[in-house]
């Protein structure tokens, strides 16, 4: 017989291992420990971390015709595109120049003012440009994966701009990439500042709307709100420096029977179609030590009395 | 002729980067998207049930959440079940046509996918909208095509000749 044509070693008929019912209960107990694990005490980070290098192959193989298909749109399109955004960026460098000029100029007399009040000066750190790889594809939240990770110097908790604005922050940190969540998830919240009042508030990610939309919280219904206002980071959390753009408010809504007013707002960067994106080191990591709680003077017991 | 076991680990495989290609190009986050690798995952349950169990689901679905940044054990949790209600099926399942048997996917299906909203409800997460319901029907629409390329190696004469190069 060259070929074996009559299939394999016939089943055993009694040592067929744990029955299949208890197989059930085994591996749905161990899904059940994962889970637990992973959303109440973090501890699947690791596991994680070898899977997704594990994966990381396969993506890369995944995202290659993508790649491809980018390189030859992009190779079309510049021929066309190219001469119209030359021109476009001719008169644009025009206006700009001046602008330059002028903010070399503010720049230097915010540097003696800075001094003169001796103030700290604003922290520079260290900037990443990453690209987005791909959307994760869980319905139910809103997160990106970068190209680069811990190998390349990111940190967790920073945060990821694009050219227009807040973007999100940097929450898992894989060797070779890294995950994102957007500011519009709905776990996610951001700090910000308005501009127009300088009112401060807290901005969340909005997901049940089906648009990719935050949310201003906590304003009370007779706050001074108004359609179009520009929201940006007003830098009390630590993870993002202050007075980045972040949304702008698309529509406001104040009802009777609510202590606050509803208010939607919409984030300037592309939060939906970003792709190439800037990551910032937390301010947490660079800003000074918190000074040491000043000390308490000694209680006065039975109200002076001995 | 008897399926090849590297055929049965290399279309598990090939069906997890097809599953990674397609959320990446085509779908994104779109909830009626069928799940190409759960089809694949449960036709070899049925039809190779000693050496497709639950484990290979378990690590499969551990697989998918970490490439959609999901709670860990989520698609897990629902590919053993999956898993386990294929296999205790899979000696009357094989005595249907194929179209009959995507009838009887489809609960299966359904099942699946009612686990992970439920999972994802109960760890906090939001509900994605009705349109996760077509996912199951895409996937039982998918399961006359997938057994047909799965069946195809074994369609094959088992002593090619001149006559029969296949």
């Amino acid at each position: 017989m060259a070929r074996e044509t009559l299939g394999r070693d016939p089943p055993p008929f009694f040592r067929q291992g744990p029955s299949a019912f208890s197989r059930l209960l085994v591996f749905s107990a161990l899904a059940l420990i994962v889970m637990v694990a992973d959303a109440r005490f973090q501890m699947m980070q690791p596991l994680r971390s070898a899977v997704s290098v594990l994966l990381y192959p396969m993506q890369w193989l995944a995202l290659q015709p993508l790649s491809l298909a980018q390189g030859a749109k992009v190779a079309l399109a510049a021929l066309a595109a190219n001469e119209a955004d030359t021109q476009a960026l001719r008169q644009q460098l025009a206006t700009e120049s001046r602008r330059a000029q002028r903010a070399e100029q503010l720049l230097l007399e915010n540097r003696r003012l800075r001094d003169l009040l001796a103030l700290q000066q604003r922290l520079e750190r260290p900037v990443i440009a990453a690209q987005v790889l791909y959307d994760a594809a869980d319905p139910y939240t809103r997160k990106v994966i970068l190209d680069k990770g811990e190998l390349a110097g990111l940190q967790l908790g920073s945060a990821v701009l694009d050219e227009q604005g807040v973007l999100g922050q940097v929450t898992r940190l894989f060797p070779l990439m890294s995950e994102v969540t957007l500011i519009t998830d709905r776990d996610h919240a951001i700090p910000v500042l308005n501009t127009r009042t300088g009112a401060r508030g807290v901005a969340y990610g909005d997901t049940s709307t089906h648009a990719d939309a935050i949310e201003l919280r906590f304003m009370a219904a007779n706050a001074d709100v108004a359609v179009g206002d520009l929201l940006t980071t007003s830098g009390v959390d630590g993870v993002y420096p202050p007075g980045l753009p972040v949304a702008r408010i698309e529509r406001v809504e104040r009802r009777t029977e609510a202590i606050f007013a509803r208010i939607y707002c919409a984030p300037l960067a592309l939060v939906a179609g970003a792709a190439q994106v800037l990551v910032l080191a937390p301010v947490g990591l660079g800003a000074p030590e918190r000074p040491a709680p000043l000390a308490q003077p000694k209680p006065v017991k039975n109200g002076g009395r001995r | 002729m008897p399926v090849k076991p590297g055929f049965v680990w290399l279309t598990l495989v090939s069906a997890l980067l097809v599953h990674m290609l397609l959320n990446i190009l085509v779908w994104g986050r779109a909830a009626w998207a069928p799940d190409v690798l759960s089809v694949v995952l449960v036709f070899w349950n049925v039809h190779q049930t000693r050496r497709v169990g639950m484990g290979v689901a378990f690590v499969a679905g551990l697989l998918v959440d970490v490439h959609q940044s999901g709670l860990l054990g989520q698609h897990a949790l629902a590919y053993t079940l999956l898993s386990y209600v294929a296999i205790r099926v899979h000696l009357r399942l094989r005595w249907f046509s194929v179209t009959e048997q995507a009838l009887q996917m489809f609960p299966l299906f359904v099942l699946a996918h009612a686990v992970e909203i439920l999972v994802s409800l109960l760890a906090g997460g939001g509900f994605s909208g009705w349109s996760a319901l077509l996912s199951p029907l895409a996937e039982a629409l998918l399961w006359p095509l997938i057994s047909h390329l799965l069946l195809a190696p074994q369609r094959r004469a088992p002593d090619p000749d001149e006559n029969r190069p296949l």
